[in-house]
């Protein structure tokens, strides 16, 4: 194609892809107007009540860690080619190791040692959560994005057995709850602000993410695997030690990303304590195209959009699930638009 | 009458809110499609079957809308991943968002009334049989509903010419396109009934069985109906059987405690998920070469 | 492989952040022009504007036919019978760190004092009254005591009265003797009505049993319906919960041709015949009560700033006799207003000794009348309760 009508072609493209994103929030206004809200003041509302605002922009923040921690443990095995849905479960077993662990020697060992075990037990047990789905496809050929979905519910299950039973507080409010996190294992908040230490490790974790998956041999076997996994396997790539490995590092982050969230804001384990973080994480790792520093950005655009519930009901009077309809139609944008070349036919 | 039989009853009845979309998911399957978003179709036809049901006073009426609005919903996603080649996972999450959203900020209206639910039809001689009678035949409608279903997918899709084509669209789709067939063609239609079929699943959940409507009701029914094709190896008997059980794991719970006996009801829900994830690690390693080719493709992450 | 044109999302994305600031920056300078405009100055607020902006925090729908309307009405109510005050309202907002959220977004939008509805708010609404102590903070459900912060409060109502009288009317009725009771988690409250709503049926129906199914959510259908479903196969005939939606349960006993008894919210309207009676909400007079100390400055050290329960004896209990339906007759209404009637009575509880458990342990020994304390510390069944509470 001559280099003229290309560029035409790519300045086509984003038009229409300017055109789709309009559309999408066009037709979010449609549904605010449906609802007697008014479609335009809508957009400041939403602005205002999650970034504008100081504390708000903090809780927006402290909100997007789980989130963008799971979608980090979409994107790396997704460079490999697999696909992960488990990070809702792998949240889930990250906050309940980091619950066994803090719970249990927070009291009698300094801050910084239950950090760090907790840190270590929530991240080990995501990955071996994701690592028993990543053995189950290298070992048996089982479609890890149905296993990773189906252990989401027993990782669930497991997390209200433990604190319906074995681990409900004696002395709490009788309702399922474990025992909650001593002060001195609590993540130390930053600048007296309601942030917390979380945030920065996120932000760490996400930029470690950026540079192994760029610039290590690692991170480029990866993208071999994910691109031909024939071809790697015929240069004499380990493929399944590869494919496990992405599962494993996948998991650990989503592991960390449950024990930030308890460790730092929660400090106890509840029955809502995810709260489809996992799922809400596969649409970011997907609409920032699995690169870490985008999908990070899309983690926090789906904090920013899953908070803005508050605003439009309280400034709006529109009912707060609302926000569900934008993040769909703000995914639904991107997939409108790609005409993504895929395997067998047409 | 004893506890197991209550067990039963209570899992063909709930299991029948499985056993709706985890057919339909079947089709769309078997067409190489797979949509997440069966949670959301089943929301999208709860809502409409007892809002309609509840303004029209006419249940059937309900469920007829339970159906178009679940097709409707079918239609999103088959538009994204047939016409648009989205990625069929995000795509299916998407379309569960987005029903999740509307029908919460839609329904509100709704919560807190009830609807006249289904009648209870027992069926001339065969619901009283021994044992089986009461548990098989003294359901409501959309019950026998499933029980026919079950048949006509199997006819459907093994016994008949478009069943072929279908299966073959799932299999190798440029086959069929060379062969003068129109696989998108295939593939919209079977999502779209699979979601509509989807939809009466939901209009069982709210006007056939509870009789109410709750936001966010389905409760990840739908997602469990997806993993019951999975159990199920793309058959319509295992469809059956893998709903039914997962139907009188979830009733199991119930009746024990209504008999005074202490059950730890999440290791109770967590087995069939369990019994799930061990179905398809025998199935994998039989080979795993039933699962429809274009689905396997459409469940691998081709782009990066 | 990688043909998609990485820069185009980037590109987009651009756009979009670029068009989102200006949105932005455009419709905030237009509200500094035209504040007639934007729907935060909505058309009740007087010109002075309200002195007092409330909050209140729901976790389920305001429509549920049980305890989020009730807050939600009472709301309602307490913005019209006080002019000065502006209430917001947010309803689903979940048991974890959302709840925190939604009280920031409200205390961004100038709520000066706000109510936590839901009994799982506690510990996020204490930490939000520790960090901003310019900020009342209420939490309903009270079930701890202990020093709060001067900016904290709960409150609840000796709810477990009220609901014997709805076991008394279920035990005139019952024709097998059971009763069945579908609840959410097994927190002290919910065991002090268990026992109550036992206690209440002997009244009447000595040998009257209540069978226990428990859901753990404070509103799912499917599992409320589960719950009623294997009661009623049970024998059970009279149906009556503790979740903060009823409609579910309410239409299972209908569509079975049985009674219940609500809790939360008057739903007789829903099955006028089938409803006996039940215990409802008025939270109005205790919403403005702790306004009105509020707005005087006497919040600190009152007795809001504490664990405030309202009582029959007292004439404050929030929770009171619902209406009856139609299969009450009035000998049978005139006996529960009797039984009401005695429980006024400072002293009386439907708890008076002897209590057993059902392991025949004596719970409250004869001519013993315990305290609001020691009933929400009751961790037994009493006998005639047939089922156990989960993980104890």
């Amino acid at each position: 194609m001559p280099a003229r009508l290309r560029r035409f072609d790519g300045w086509r493209r984003l038009c229409a892809a300017l055109l789709v994103y309009l559309g999408a929030l066009a037709l979010f206004s449609v549904v605010v107007a449906l609802k007697g809200g008014n479609p335009f003041s809508v957009w400041s509302t939403m602005v205002r009540s999650t970034v504008l605002a100081g504390p708000t922009l903090q809780e927006t923040l402290l909100r997007a860690v789980p989130i963008a921690l799971a979608a980090l443990a979409v994107a790396v095995p997704a460079r490999a080619g697999l696909v992960n849905v488990g990070g809702e479960g792998q949240l889930i077993v990250g906050a309940v190791a980091a619950t066994g662990a803090g719970v249990a020697i927070g009291a009698s060992v300094p801050g910084p040692v239950s950090w760090l075990v907790m840190a270590v037990a929530g991240a080990g047990a995501g990955a071996a959560w994701a690592g028993l789905a990543g053995l189950l496809r290298t070992a048996l050929g089982a479609n890890e994005a149905v296993t990773t979905l189906l252990l989401n519910f027993v990782a669930n299950d497991i997390m209200l057995y433990l604190i319906y039973q074995l681990w409900k507080d004696p002395k709490g409010s009788g309702q399922p709850e474990s025992r909650p996190l001593v002060h001195a294992a609590q993540l130390p908040r930053l600048w007296g602000s309601q942030l917390n230490i979380a945030v920065l490790v996120t932000v760490a974790v996400a930029a470690a993410m950026w540079w192994l998956l760029r610039h290590t041999g690692w991170g480029f076997a990866l993208r071999v695997v994910g691109g031909n996994p024939e071809a790697a396997r015929r240069s004499g790539l380990p493929v399944r030690r590869l494919l496990l490995s992405s599962m494993l590092v996948g998991g650990a982050l989503a592991g960390l990303g449950g024990m930030l969230n308890f460790a730092g804001l929660e400090l106890r384990l509840r029955p809502d304590i995810t709260l489809s973080f996992g799922y809400i994480a596969f649409l970011a790792s997907w609409l920032g195209r699995h690169q870490p520093v985008k999908v990070v950005g899309a983690a926090l655009l789906f904090s920013a959009i899953a908070l803005s519930g508050n605003g439009l009901q309280l400034t709006d009077g529109l009912d707060g699930s609302i926000v569900d309809v934008l993040l769909a139609l703000i995914v639904a944008a991107p997939l409108v638009l790609t005409k993504r070349r895929r395997g067998a036919f047409l | 009458m004893n506890g197991v039989q209550q067990a039963l009853i209570g899992g063909i009845e709930g299991g029948t809110a499985i056993l709706l979309p985890a057919l339909g998911e079947l089709v769309g399957q078997r067409a190489g499609v797979v949509n997440l978003g069966t949670e959301g179709c089943m929301l999208a036809g709860a809502l409409a079957a007892f809002a309609v049901a509840a303004v029209t006073g006419d249940t059937w009426l309900g469920v007829g809308a339970g159906l178009l609005a679940g097709a409707a919903c079918g239609l999103f996603h088959a538009w994204l991943v047939v016409r648009r080649r989205a990625d069929q996972l995000a795509s299916g999450l998407v379309v569960w968002f987005a029903a999740l959203g509307i029908t919460s900020v839609f329904g509100t209206g709704y919560i807190g009334r009830t609807a006249t639910p289904l009648a209870t039809l027992s069926v001339p001689w065969l619901s009283h049989l021994p044992a089986v009678g009461p548990i098989l035949f003294r359901h409501d409608a959309l019950v026998y509903a499933g029980y026919v279903l079950v048949g006509a997918v199997w006819f459907v899709l093994f016994r008949t010419r478009v069943g072929l084509v279908l299966r073959a669209v799932g299999e190798r789709p440029a086959v069929v396109a060379a062969a003068g067939g129109h696989p998108q063609l295939v593939q919209m239609t079977a999502v779209i009934v699979g979601a509509g079929i989807a939809g009466v699943g939901g209009a069982q959940l709210s006007v056939g069985y509870v009789g109410n409507w709750f936001n966010d009701m389905t409760n990840g029914y739908g997602f469990v109906a997806v993993a019951v094709v999975l159990f199920a190896c793309w058959r319509p008997a295992g469809v059956l059987a893998g709903s039914y059980l997962f139907g009188v794991a979830l009733a199991a719970a119930s009746v024990l405690q209504a008999h005074g006996v202490a059950v730890n009801q999440y290791l109770l829900d967590a087995l069939p998920y369990a019994i799930t994830l061990v179905a398809l690690v025998v199935v994998a390693r039989r080979g795993g070469a039933k699962a429809p080719e274009a689905l396997t493709a459409a469940l691998t992450n081709g782009a990066a | 492989m990688q043909r998609t044109p990485r820069s185009r999302l980037g590109r987009v994305a651009g756009a979009l952040a670029a068009l989102a600031v200006v949105a932005a920056a455009c419709s905030s300078g237009t509200k500094a022009a035209s504040p007639a405009a934007s729907p935060a100055a909505s058309p009740t607020a007087s010109p002075a504007g309200p002195k007092m902006t409330v909050g209140f925090i729901m976790v389920g729908n305001r429509n549920d036919y049980g305890y989020n309307q009730a807050v939600y009405t009472a709301s309602q109510a307490v913005a019209k019978a006080m002019p000065d005050v502006k209430v917001l309202t947010a309803d689903n907002v979940p048991e974890n760190t959302s709840v925190t959220q939604t009280m920031q977004s409200m205390v961004d939008a100038g709520a000066k004092v706000i109510f936590a509805t839901s009994y799982g708010y506690f510990s996020y609404a204490l930490a939000f009254a520790q960090s901003h102590p310019s900020v009342t903070v209420l939490h309903q459900g009270g079930y701890q005591t202990g020093a709060f912060p001067p900016n904290f409060g709960t409150y609840w109502g000796e709810a477990y009265e009220p609901v014997s009288l709805g076991g008394m009317a279920a035990g005139m009725v019952t024709k097998s003797g059971k009763l069945g009771f579908v609840y959410a988690f097994p927190i002290s409250q919910t065991i002090a009505n268990i026992d109550a709503f036992e206690l209440g049926a002997q009244a009447t129906d000595p040998a009257a049993k209540t069978y226990l199914v428990n859901t753990s959510s404070w509103c799912d259908p499917l599992k409320q319906k589960e719950a009623a479903a294997a009661l009623l196969a049970q024998g059970v005939d009279v149906l009556t919960q503790h979740q903060d939606c009823q409609a579910t349960v309410i239409e299972a006993a209908k569509a079975a041709g049985k009674y219940v008894v609500g809790y939360h919210y008057d739903a007789r309207s829903l099955d006028p015949s089938g409803w006996l009676t039940g215990s409802a909400w008025n939270w109005a007079p205790v919403y403005t009560d702790i306004l009105k100390t509020i707005a005087a400055g006497q919040f600190t050290g009152s007795r809001y700033n504490a664990n405030w329960v309202g009582t029959f004896a007292n004439g404050d209990n929030p929770l009171q006799p619902a209406s009856f339906g139609t299969s009450v007759t009035p000998s049978m209404q005139a006996k529960i207003l009797a039984a009401y009637d005695a429980l006024k009575k400072p002293g009386a509880s439907v708890f008076e000794g002897p209590v057993t458990c059902q392991n025949g342990t004596v719970l409250f020994a004869a001519g013993v009348s315990p305290t609001y304390a020691q009933i929400n510390g009751i961790n037994c069944l009493v006998k005639g309760v047939v089922g156990t509470l989960p993980g104890s």
